[in-house]
């Protein structure tokens, strides 16, 4: 049974005091959390903060805004690609996010090194277009009565509705927050590992054991789950049907520059490789009788598909940046789940579990060779 | 330059007479292939076909009611590496065309063998309200762009002025032409001899279209500058930028999706900028915070100053931010500045130099007063 700190304050309260308190006492050198950019029309996004002025109530600080405007997973890669850090820092993201980050990190494109990583169980985010100019203020009541209620809100990202995985792994502590109906008044905080409990050392609040898979995170699961099968139905992922659904994709590779996993600095496809000479464009069109351009519009979706589907965390960024309005993420989430359950493997699981493309057996996936 | 053109019979439309005029330059071997919009099989969006065979000209659309790739990037794509053998034929919008000159100056497409053909242009949909349903959005369309309504396009093509016809070689004039006609306009030698070999003497005065283009621009520009003078009262400053852009995820796409943003890799996404945990600590700790990942407004300041003069005001940039932020109207305000500072038309010539390709003894000394008046003379007083 994990230990855990009942705080008797609410759950964005408890998470601010938390980091104030880091930060004012030196224990952490930066958190990277959500917050206001200050700009006129409400801007939310992550930040790396110095200043503990900002976790005051009131401040710049939103650390448990159900938003994501980049996945926090690509944003602690950038922030330890180059070298680990050198002294510890706190990140407040999402499950997914953190997923994301441990795959990443498994491609040698970040270091856990001394960071705290805290999330919380997750209601879901809103989409992007929810969050521009400023609509997100009044989703929020609604948003945490729906998180109190273990439910999750219409309107978040189709993806979140669909996730089963909104517990965290790898967190070194977790927020609870779904199901929770007092958390405007209380919070819990789950301490995973030991890093988690030094951190809070100090912190008022009450020792407890508990379960973190409440009733209403069971019931959550279900509801989750019968979503999941709805929304995997709707997209057919056939070859014939991948074509005619990336037949209205624009080419430009949104989906990509979002994705956590698809860390490379050049993609193949934007890469000179794909620079043909007019030649070979006037060969395809002798043989074809007309061809598209730019090329390559499915055959970039099944490069990516066939690159990151396996470690995909489903967290939604490329559906929502689609200009096209095509369901990227339900795709590569369904696609994902199959490559996943083939090799038994959850993306952002453990950090020690290699990645399947990497590893070999003698004995596996015989009904391959047939 | 021949000041007459020819008109063609227009009965079934403008769609179906530049197609099926086009059918006849390809069955009579004018040109080897077309590059057109095409629907694509889901009948939701267009693509642009590179074709030979007359027979998928039956779901092309010379004027398809949305942009979805900027044509010049297409272009771009076919002759980047150098001028193909085949003739070829591009349906293009004006915009797209402009940016294709654009692009050629600046060595990233080759037209020799390449004939830009414009159509007087309505304007385009946003494609995100034309998804929400492809067939209400066409009708939408063709029923605005009937009556010369921009009121439902871009807000880019709601203050164009270079509606009409760019240095394309053949033009498709839709303005003053008599009721189920069109005219069809040289604008090069090249695309002279193109209806020479069609048969099409040149043999009709251009009054009537020249008069309604004009009427429609002047139009068109009073528009554009009243919409930019508002524009600029809500964001001049870098705080009223910093606001502007305040929503940016930095997904870069609308670089990504800019034909004149050619860069196979930018600068912003490059390794330059990816730096040790202190830098970024050491950063946030000046201002007690620091927006992750940093240089926001640096890379849409860094974006205009490379591309602004060359900027055709398309409009591809804001159909494609997920934020819905305005940055093709911020955009194009910036570029009218720019390029009228330097006597400049991006698209308007392939002959005008690139200003910043080019260099003059004499110029620009306005931009030289503030360090005469300002810092100089408080160099002198310090010293």
């Amino acid at each position: 049974m994990p230990e855990g700190l009942k705080i008797n304050k609410g759950a964005e309260d408890a998470v601010r005091g938390l980091l104030r308190s880091l930060l004012e006492s030196g224990r952490v050198n930066g958190v990277l959390a959500l917050g206001r950019t200050g700009g006129a029309n409400g801007g939310v996004a992550y930040s790396l903060f110095t200043d503990p002025g900002a976790f005051v109530a009131d401040g710049a600080a939103l650390p448990l805004l159900p938003f994501m405007p980049a996945n926090a997973g690509g944003l602690l890669s950038r922030l330890t690609l180059r070298e680990p850090l050198a002294g510890p820092v706190a990140a407040v993201v999402k499950p997914c996010e953190l997923r994301a980050f441990i795959e990443l990190v498994k491609r040698s494109q970040g270091s856990l090194d001394n960071l705290l990583l805290i999330s919380s169980t997750c209601g879901g985010v809103y989409p992007l277009d929810v969050g521009a100019n400023g609509g997100l203020k009044e989703r929020l009541p609604r948003y945490w009565e729906a998180v109190k209620q273990g439910v999750l809100d219409d309107d978040v990202r189709p993806t979140c509705r669909a996730c089963m995985q909104f517990i965290p792994d790898n967190a070194d502590i977790t927020v609870a927050l779904v199901g929770e109906e007092d958390l405007d008044t209380q919070c819990t905080l789950f301490l995973n590992t030991e890093k988690g409990a030094e951190f809070v050392e100090g912190l008022e609040g009450t020792s407890l054991s508990d379960e973190l898979e409440t009733e209403q995170i069971k019931r959550s699961h279900g509801q989750r789950a019968a979503y999941r099968e709805e929304l995997f139905a709707g997209v057919e992922v056939g070859m014939q049907e991948l074509i005619r659904t990336f037949g209205r994709c624009i080419g430009c590779h949104a989906c990509k520059t979002v994705c956590p996993i698809c860390y490379c600095s050049l993609c193949y496809f934007d890469s000179q490789d794909c620079e043909y000479l007019p030649e070979i464009y006037e060969s395809e069109l002798e043989r074809k009788g007309g061809l598209r351009l730019p090329p390559n519009t499915t055959f970039f979706q099944l490069g990516r598909l066939a690159h990151v589907s396996v470690s995909c965390v489903g967290c939604g960024m490329c559906t929502d940046v689609c200009p096209a309005d095509i369901p990227v993420s339900t795709i590569f989430s369904k696609v994902g789940a199959s490559v996943q359950a083939l090799f038994d493997y959850q993306p952002g699981k453990d950090v020690t579990e290699e990645i399947p493309l990497m590893t070999f057996e003698e004995e596996e996936l015989a009904q391959v060779a047939t | 330059m021949n000041d007459k053109g020819a008109i063609l019979p227009a009965e079934n439309g403008v769609e179906a007479a530049v197609v099926g005029w086009l059918k006849d330059a390809l069955n009579k071997k004018v040109f080897d292939a077309l590059l057109i919009p095409v629907e694509v099989p889901a009948g939701d969006s267009f693509a642009y076909l590179l074709l030979r065979d007359p027979a998928l000209l039956e779901n092309a659309s010379p004027l398809p009611p949305v942009m979805p790739i900027q044509g010049a990037r297409a272009i771009s794509r076919l002759t980047m590496r150098g001028n193909g053998s085949k003739r070829i034929a591009a349906v293009v919008r004006p915009c797209e065309a402009r940016a294709a000159i654009e692009l050629t100056k600046l060595e990233q497409a080759h037209l020799d063998n390449l004939w830009l053909i414009t159509v007087d242009c309505p304007g385009v949909l946003p494609l995100s309200d034309y998804l929400e349903d492809p067939a209400a959005g066409a009708a939408r369309f063709a029923e605005a762009s009937q009556r010369w309504d921009r009121a439902s396009m871009r807000p880019a093509c709601q203050t164009c002025h270079y509606f009409s016809m760019p240095a394309s070689d053949l033009h498709v004039g839709t303005l003053g032409s008599a009721d189920g006609t069109v005219f069809v306009i040289p604008g090069s030698p090249k695309g002279e001899r193109v209806l020479e070999d069609l048969n099409i003497p040149l043999d009709v005065a251009l009054d009537d279209w020249t008069a309604r283009v004009k009427e429609m621009e002047r139009a068109q520009t009073e528009r554009r500058q009243q919409a930019h003078a508002d524009l600029r009262a809500g964001i001049a400053g870098p705080d009223g930028l910093l606001d502007v852009f305040s929503d940016c995820i930095n997904c870069h796409n609308c670089q990504r999706v800019c034909p004149v943003c050619y860069c196979r890799q930018c600068y912003f996404e490059s390794a330059a900028l990816k730096l040790p945990p202190e830098n970024y600590l050491t950063r946030s700790e000046r201002k007690g915070a620091l927006r992750f990942p940093p240089d926001t407004l640096l890379f849409h300041l860094g974006r205009a100053s490379h591309m602004i003069l060359s900027c055709v005001s398309c409009g591809a940039c804001e159909d494609a931010c997920p934020m819905s932020i305005p940055v093709a109207q911020v955009f194009s305000m910036l570029a009218d500045r720019a390029q009228e500072t330097l006597g400049y038309v991006a698209g308007r010539s392939l002959e005008d130099p690139l200003p910043l390709a080019t260099y003059e003894m004499d110029e620009l000394h306005q931009v030289e007063q503030p360090y005469v008046e300002i810092y100089h003379k408080r160099e002198v007083q310090d010293a």
